[in-house]
């Protein structure tokens, strides 16, 4: 018997896969509001409410607005050319093979990590945990960081060189 | 619990490839802008059930924060999506070549 958290991770993924696969873009934007409130609901069941509530209220309500809006602005003036479907119509097929696969390979890659996520669970504060067991996740924000001034650096460039 | 840890980030890895794929495969930028929000759902999936094993508090702090960049983003998204369709008259990437070399 399938569980009530695994049923709404298939619902989850089948809105996720509606939503890349529709021609429509309205259709799209509403399959990820329901998406959203699909993951609303697991949280709920994760026993995290103010996740819940921001997901639902936020993802599920500000967002779908936002990208109705984009879609009722462009639609007018037929802003949407016509896509190759077919590598749409194939989505099912590669995300069967991702699944099937990650059921076999990734499994025991997942058990492992949940030995990672007890490790986080002893209570050390957050700088020892940052500084001792995280460094390699630092410094890749560290060279995040380091993109962005660049990215900015290179911006004002341009605006210089235009003077 | 380990096994509903490997659940959720099973289908976590599932949704991220759909996001993925989404954003490689389409030439249109808000397909793209929806790749994107399917592949932070695959994120917020995984940090949750990270949480329920370790810090939910500080789970959910990192999601409600995680939440708001989002709406930023696609906020910021959507407003470049507009300026692009009203110089290039469309929304496909492959237009965006007005800086090639």
């Amino acid at each position: 018997m399938i569980e009530y958290r695994e049923f709404l991770y298939v619902a989850v993924t089948l809105c996720a896969l509606a939503a890349v696969m529709s021609k429509n873009m309205l259709t799209s934007a509403i399959s990820l509001a329901a998406m959203s409130v699909g993951v609303a609901l697991i949280l709920f069941d994760f026993n995290a409410p103010w996740a819940a509530v921001f997901e639902l209220s936020v993802c599920a309500g500000l967002i779908t607005v936002l990208f109705i809006s984009a879609v009722s602005l462009l639609r007018k003036e037929e802003a949407f050319f016509a896509e190759d479907r077919t590598r749409f119509r194939l989505l099912p097929l590669f995300a069967l093979i991702v699944a099937i696969g990650g059921w076999i390979a990734g499994w025991p890659f997942f058990e492992a990590l949940a030995d990672y996520a007890r490790f986080g669970a002893r209570g050390q504060s957050l700088g020892s945990m940052l500084w001792e067991t995280r460094r390699m996740d630092l410094l890749g924000q560290i060279a995040i960081l380091a993109a962005g001034v660049l990215v900015i650096n290179s911006v004002f460039a341009v605006k210089k060189a235009e003077k | 619990m380990s096994a509903s840890f490997a659940t959720a980030w099973y289908f976590a890895a599932l949704l991220f490839f759909i996001g993925l794929y989404c954003m490689a495969a389409s030439r249109n930028l808000l397909r793209q802008l929806i790749g994107l929000e399917v592949m932070s759902k695959g994120s917020l999936l995984a940090i949750i059930a990270s949480g329920a094993m370790s810090n939910l508090s500080l789970a959910q702090a990192v999601i409600i924060t995680m939440i708001v960049i989002e709406v930023v983003v696609v906020a910021a998204g959507l407003v470049l999506l507009v300026k692009t369709y009203r110089v290039t008259g469309g929304v496909d990437v492959w237009k965006l070549s007005s800086l090639k070399g």
